[in-house]
């Protein structure tokens, strides 16, 4: 008896000393703490990196199927449903319902977005000393970039948007919505340190990684929208001017990785598959089926004849006897290996027309027209001599806004932005929408985040 | 780290050298006998001293049995050697009772000893022992709240899942079935969603002593993608003995934090003969099943109309686009989709075997089953599945030592398919749309031009393995007389891999030039071990009876997941080969590693077996929690009084038991996310990124259970009419949850405790009655009822939280909140729901209905009858409940796609009935719809009565089989799910939106030599 004694008592003693440790378990080798990830130069640089990967596939910057692209296209009068997806039609017909899902993926990506570049600006603030201040700069401004990029979009299609600095979700979680000059003045001091923070070249040879003209190129589209037309002009101008950038020649070439036109672009490879096709391209192209959306007629009236764009960007595919026509301007629908097309974010070919528009505000009208032709001549179309301009100012600002149109459509729904800018959506979409009223010009909030945060409030007319 | 690993084998090892050591000893113990036999004459006179002893068959005496003079208040019980003292005269009658015994009267004569044999009534609650995990306890006496269901009714039931074969045959259990698609994981929930997570209401799952990892196993393939694949599909339910579930705090606080749920015990069939006998038993069934209800759809000629008619009601024209079938498709093709789809029948065999061998020391039990399903889909898709199980007993011979050993193993393959929703499908294509199959027998991909071919989806076969080893040892070295060393150490190690084949025939040929064949593979590994040591003691001090339990608690889980993807393979042969892919995608590579160390001990005093008190503790540490909030205490404590054995009641002569318990406690849960507390960042699908996966929070703690039960069994008529009705109320608190966050903070949730409590109390009835109980005619029926009420009782600051759109206070977990339908809009035709706030836009301040959904009451009605060698059985099982209706999940009325034959009577004009809006394709239309489908219009009573199982037997008679040399010849044929009874339209109203459970015949014999 008294030898069991003593093993029950050795036994009893051990379990109180190894039970505390027996249930610590060691972290998983899928994951990395936080912490750890601030403390070397190579994984901080991999938490960037992992937002511009994670931009490839998240919704709002995807260029599939609830991106801006193509739902801000569905909402302007560039694209139509070929199909009768409810959460796309709900777009194309301007009648989103409060629970659209598609509504609801394009917001919280975009939220996504914000939370993983606060994460970088939080994470660098507390890092060690392991991180040079040179990669510090470098990895701050792109996380500033990164996170005025997603708010440009939020304000623009929600109007004003909860101002999300932090990754404290719990303080965050009952925030209400910051109005709109304020997010944008936020997004201005962001750029303009960011700008301060970057390099003007490029990591790796690619121009995949924001660089400050990236930057500047953002600032110089947030100036415009705001309509700070000194400044606009002034910051596209040191875009322009770089070496670095050249418009293409050849309007097939605008879309190639790394052409001389691009400024920042998201490579298919970001998504870890082996595909290396642009979403665009997989989603726009027609092959031996229709796609989910077309172009509409009203966008292939405005071109003309002789503009080499409906050529070299305008597909068609008949089906049934319908002809349908599709963005082309990314020629790949499919591919595998080595990507020869990325997704172009920023392009050279809208600073010009920044800056046409403005100076065209300034009344600087010559400047204005030289800035426009760069992008007509380019098209095969006829330079606009400042003679021919009867109407002034107001005349070149209409062929400014057409242009935009037949340079920049189905891309990061830019149509849309502008009409929305330019105060035309109701006046020129409501001939086109049967359905369409004033208050359209902005998504809803989601149902079900005014339904987690009691703060936000829904827009007018939902 | 490593550390603690070394203190981790120094646990293990102790106990294995024990048992080494007692193992070199216990041939030397000596062999005690007992021997006592003494006979007390009495004299005679009038009032005379009567003494004796109170034996039963075998000669064994018993203590506690009640000895009354008949008519008098005079009564005393036997001692511990059975023996007693009494006074009585000559004329008078005793009477002797105790439980599991038939009562026995005597008149006190000049012939009588005062010697007194019981005889045991059979089914008596004595007799049924109780697996209370840890310990054992009897249907008399336990404190806790346990039910039990045996292997007759498990057996009898043509089903892949253990957890299914109860349904409908215990209180406080509600078990639902995914679909009727073999392998799809069940839900189970004992007493309620204890919960605000969905994730979080497993019971606790433990076979044979190891702990199983109850969670659903996740699955790429469409069937299995929601509900998951059930990860208790391969054991063989012919080799179960008895499922127990353990409800109240007494009976789950044992287990501690993973009792909050309840727990559900799995006992395999195991040989503790102890007489030299070989025995063989061979079982077989074959079957076919079929799907139980289909739906009342539109026909071709109906479905045209309804189109032509809202397209005319719209005033536009039918495009190519819009409306292929009015102007593409043959008008007269009429196709039964449900048919086509789900309509096949699906074969079914079942072959078991077993050999049982024993001696007086050791004895085995061995067998093994094949189990095969075909399906109802067409293509060539089936369930096949094969088990062996090995049962070892061994007793050294002074019976000091025991060991056991149990060990099942189970493999099964299931072929599927991976269609995107295929049931829809079934339920919405048009009956006119194009063909199929072509003449020469391929895919026919002509005319579809709104969807795909919807077969093509059989050529993305779904291949799913799984192969399972549970196995248990269990030492026992009683060192002293009622001084037990135990120990018992499990190990469970399961794979489960799929594969699903992206096939060539499933894409539309037009796009062979560029598509890539593709296969997706899904690897889950888990692994645990378990070890717990115990101590066991147990004293008898005359009256008062002690049971001690204390043991330990060490667990490991690890489980494995690894996601791939092969894309660009060459031929339709070699996909799946990761070898001839072009790529390899890894979309998933994890291990999580669970730890689990627990103390827990038992008290058990009874007194004169009338008075029960049950104390139960653990303490657990859990490494799902962050380091300050790993550890904690729950505790538990049961008392019963059997007051049918107090002398005063003793003389009513129709109440032959009668039993008040009680209990209250406390229990646990961590059924989260692991390593939750951690912030970390996992690497992006894309090369050289990280990003962070979730929002984390270091401050979790435990989730609280307090549970309350008050109960009474009645026995009357010498246990003929047996009645248990239980009350509880269970509070479940600090609730640990994935707390909705707005997307806007970059999540949607994080794992927080919530100041939330959670209440659950109901009534739960057990009646059984066996009316008639002879030789020639023996019939039985129990019937089981339970009005479960679940309620969030508290939660601070709902209003101003992510919830507050999701739950109520006051109201049920399971609930929608709806908007007010407000008719038909007379000038449209349109659905209108009320805007209650009058603000001109429809949210949720408008959704003024509060709906509940769940089940309201249920209950089963079990009944057996035999007469001679024939044997008749059937379960019904009724659930009462709320649900949404059949509209919910169908085509808007005019839109694309067949629904209901409902709709032919959709709204013309002012006084129609309003059910149904006017037939219209348009957006305007779809809106007013999906707002409607958020109203109270689509609540309906989703009760059912179904009769669950039906079966018949015969066994052949013994004079008969002894020519034979057959020990036992039964046959029998059963009926599952043979008939619902229901106001629900859709496909079925358990499985709502999926393949309806099956309607299954089978018949089989069973063998025993």
């Amino acid at each position: 008896m008294k030898n069991y004694s003593i093993y029950l008592v050795m036994w009893i003693g051990l379990f109180f000393s190894s039970c505390e440790e027996f249930v610590e378990v060691s972290i998983p080798d899928d994951r990395i703490t936080s912490e750890t990830v601030f403390n070397s130069e190579v994984t901080a640089n991999s938490a960037v990196q992992g937002i511009y990967n994670q931009l490839f596939s998240l919704a709002f910057s995807s260029g599939r199927q609830n991106s801006v692209t193509v739902l801000s296209g569905l909402s302007a009068d560039n694209l139509e449903a070929t199909v009768t997806t409810e959460s796309l039609v709900e777009f194309e017909q301007n009648e989103i319902f409060v629970g659209n899902s598609s509504n609801l993926s394009l917001w919280s990506s975009a939220y996504n977005v914000i939370y993983m570049a606060n994460a970088v600006l939080e994470g660098l603030e507390n890092s060690s000393d392991n991180i040079s201040n040179a990669s510090r700069a470098q990895l701050r401004g792109e996380a500033l970039f990164i996170r005025s990029f997603s708010y440009f979009y939020l304000v623009n299609l929600y109007g004003a948007v909860p101002l999300v600095l932090t990754t404290a979700y719990s303080s965050n979680a009952d925030l209400e919505r910051t109005n709109r000059n304020e997010v944008y003045e936020h997004m201005i001091i962001d750029l303009n340190e960011a700008a301060d923070l970057l390099e003007e070249e490029y990591q790796n040879e690619e121009r995949l990684r924001a660089n400050r003209f990236a930057v500047l190129s953002l600032l110089a589209r947030v100036y415009l929208y705001t309509e700070n037309w000194e400044m606009a002009e002034q910051i596209s101008t040191r875009v322009i001017e770089a070496p670095v950038y050249r418009l293409n020649s050849n309007l097939n070439d605008v879309f190639l990785s790394n052409n001389e036109e691009a400024i920042w672009q998201i490579s298919p490879l970001n998504g870890g598959s082996t595909r290396s096709n642009t979403n665009e391209g997989d989603y726009f192209i027609m092959l031996s089926n229709r796609a989910n959306v077309a172009l509409t007629q009203d966008l292939l009236d405005i071109f003309k004849p002789t503009d080499s764009r409906l050529s070299q960007w305008i597909g068609s595919f008949s089906s049934n006897e319908t002809t349908y026509y599709f963005p082309y301007k990314y020629k790949i629908k499919n591919a595998v290996g080595e990507a020869s097309e990325y997704s172009t974010v920023l392009r050279l070919a809208e600073q010009y027309l920044i800056r046409s528009e403005a100076r065209a505000h300034q009344n600087r009208i010559s400047q204005a027209i030289a800035d426009l032709n760069r992008i007509r001549q380019r098209a095969n179309l006829g330079a606009i001599q400042e003679t021919e301009l009867d109407g002034g100012q107001m005349q070149l600002l209409d062929s400014i806004k057409l242009e935009r149109r037949r340079e920049l459509f189905t891309e990061w729904g830019h149509r849309w932005l502008d009409l929305k800018r330019w105060e035309l959506a109701s006046q020129l979409l409501s001939d086109k929408k049967e359905a369409w009223q004033p208050g359209d010009v902005l998504y809803p909030i989601p149902e079900e985040e005014i339904r987690k945060n009691y703060n936000l409030t829904q827009n007018d007319g939902y | 780290m490593k550390n603690n690993y070394r203190c981790c084998n120094l646990v293990v090892l102790i106990p294995l050298l024990c048992s080494f050591f007692i193992l070199g000893r216990m041939n030397a113990a000596p062999y005690l006998l007992m021997s006592s036999s003494e006979i007390l004459k009495f004299e005679s006179f009038f009032q005379q001293q009567i003494s004796g002893t109170v034996r039963d068959q075998n000669g064994v005496p018993i203590p506690g049995v009640n000895v009354i003079v008949q008519g008098s208040s005079n009564g005393t019980m036997t001692n511990l050697d059975g023996e007693y003292t009494i006074v009585a005269s000559v004329g008078d009658t005793l009477v002797f009772s105790y439980i599991g015994f038939k009562e026995f009267k005597v008149q006190v004569n000049d012939t009588f000893t005062g010697e007194v044999t019981l005889e045991s009534s059979v089914d008596a609650l004595e007799e049924v022992v109780i697996n209370a995990g840890y310990y054992n306890t009897t249907q008399r006496e336990r404190t806790g709240n346990i039910v039990k269901v045996s292997a007759a009714e498990i057996e009898i039931q043509p089903l892949t899942s253990p957890l299914l074969s109860l349904q409908g045959r215990m209180p406080g259990v509600e078990l639902s079935q995914a679909g009727g698609v073999v392998g799809q994981a069940p839900t189970i929930r004992i007493r309620g969603r204890n919960s605000l997570r969905m994730q979080g209401d497993y019971p606790l799952i433990i076979l044979d002593g190891v702990p199983l990892d109850a969670s659903p196993i996740n699955s790429v393939g469409e069937f299995g993608r929601s509900s998951g694949m059930d990860p208790l599909s391969t054991l063989n339910l012919t080799n179960i003995e008895s499922i127990e579930i353990l409800k109240d705090a007494d009976a789950t606080a044992i287990y501690g934090s993973r009792g909050a749920n309840g727990v559900v015990l799995i006992t395999t069939k195991r040989n503790i003969q102890t007489k030299v006998e070989t025995a063989v038993q061979a079982r077989i069934y074959i079957g076919v099943s079929q799907v139980s209800h289909k739906m009342d759809l539109m026909n071709t000629r109906e479905y045209l109309s309804i189109r032509r008619q809202a397209f005319e009601n719209d005033g536009v024209t039918p495009s190519e686009t819009n409306a292929p079938e009015l102007l593409l498709w043959d008008q007269n093709k009429d196709t039964d989709w449900q048919e086509v789809f789900m309509g096949h029948s699906s074969p079914i065999t079942d072959i078991n075997l077993s050999l049982s061998e024993s001696n007086e020391n050791t004895s085995f039990l061995i067998g093994g089953s094949y189990h095969t399903e075909g399906s109802v889909f067409p293509g060539d898709f089936n369930y096949q599945k094969a088990t062996a199980n090995l049962n070892l007993n061994h007793s050294s011979n002074d019976k000091k030592f025991k060991l056991q050993f149990t060990s099942n193993y189970g493999t099964d393959q299931n072929h599927l398919f991976s269609g995107t929703n295929f049931v829809n499908y079934a339920r919405r294509l048009p009956p006119n749309a194009p063909a199929i199959y072509t003449e020469d027998g391929s895919l026919n991909w002509e005319g579809w031009t709104i969807s795909d071919n919807p077969l093509a989806v059989l050529n993305q076969p779904v291949e799913i393995e799984t192969n399972n080893l549970i196995a248990n040892l269990q030492l026992n070295y009683e060192v002293l007389e009622g001084l037990s060393l135990r120990a018992n150490f499990g190990y469970t190690h399961m794979t489960s891999q799929e594969v699903t084949r992206n096939l060539q025939e499933s894409f539309n040929p037009d796009d062979w030039d560029w598509i890539e064949l593709n296969s997706f593979h899904s690897d889950t590994k888990r692994n645990s071990w378990i070890i717990e040591p115990q101590v066991d003691f147990s004293k008898d001090f005359g009256q008062l009876e002690l049971n001690m339990l204390g043991g330990a608690t060490f667990q490991e889980n690890t489980t494995t997941n690894l996601f791939l993807e092969g894309i660009g393979y060459s031929d339709d042969n070699l996909v799946g080969n990761l070898n001839a892919a072009e790529e390899i995608r890894v979309s998933t590579d994890r291990k999580i590693t669970y730890r689990y160390a627990a103390l827990f001990g038992r008290l058990g005093i009874n007194w004169y077996k009338k008075y029960f008190l049950n104390l139960t503790g653990r303490r657990d540490g859990s490494s799902r929690f962050g380091p300050n909030r790993r550890f904690s205490e729950f505790w538990a404590v049961g008392g019963a009084w059997i007051f049918s054995e107090e002398l005063f009641l003793s003389k009513l002569p129709f109440l032959s038991f009668g039993k008040l318990r009680a209990s209250y406690g406390t229990t646990g849960s961590d059924q989260i996310p692991d390593y939750g507390f951690l912030d970390t960042y996992e690497v992006t699908a894309g090369p050289g990124g990280l990003f962070p996966t979730s929002p984390f929070n270091p401050n979790y703690s435990w989730e609280i259970n307090k549970k309350l039960e008050a109960a009474l069994q009645l026995g009357f008529l010498e246990d003929k009419i047996n009645l248990e009705v239980a009350w509880y109320r269970n509070r479940s608190s600090n609730q640990l949850t994935g707390y909705p966050l707005p997307a806007m903070t970059g999540f949607t949730s994080v794992q927080a405790n919530l100041p939330a409590t959670i209440e659950n109390k109901g009534w739960e009835f057990i009646v059984s009655i066996a009316p008639i109980q002879n030789k020639k005619f023996y019939w039985q029926t129990s019937v089981n009822f339970t009005v479960p009420e679940n309620k969030l009782v508290k939660f601070e600051n709902l209003e101003m939280s992510s919830y507050r759109q999701t739950y109520k206070i006051g109201e049920p977990l399971n609930i929608a909140m709806l908007y007010k339908f407000d008719g038909i809009d007379p000038e449209t035709g349109r659905y209108r729901i009320l805007d209650a706030n009058g603000d001109g836009r429809y949210d949720f301040e408008d959704r003024i209905i509060t709906q509940p959904l769940g089940r309201q009451y249920y209950g089963g009605i079990h009944n057996n009858f035999r007469c001679g060698n024939f044997n008749l059985e059937f379960l019904v099982q009724y659930i009462r409940q709320d649900g949404y209706s059949i509209s919910q999940i169908t085509t808007p009325p005019g839109l694309y796609g067949n629904t209901t034959r409902d709709v032919l009577n959709a709204w013309q004009q002012q006084g129609d009935p309003e059910d149904i809006q006017k037939l219209s394709q348009s957006v305007y239309s779809l809106l007013s719809y999906n707002e409607a489908m958020n109203s109270d219009l689509v609540v309906q009573d989703n009760s059912f009565l179904r009769l669950k199982t039906l079966s018949v037997g015969y066994r052949f008679p013994t004079g008969f089989l002894d020519h034979l040399g057959v020990r036992e010849l039964n046959l029998f044929a059963h009926a599952q799910n043979l008939f619902t009874l229901t106001d629900y339209k859709g496909l079925d109203p358990e499985t709502g939106n999926n393949i309806p459970p099956l309607r299954t015949f089978t018949a089989g014999l069973q063998l025993n030599l």
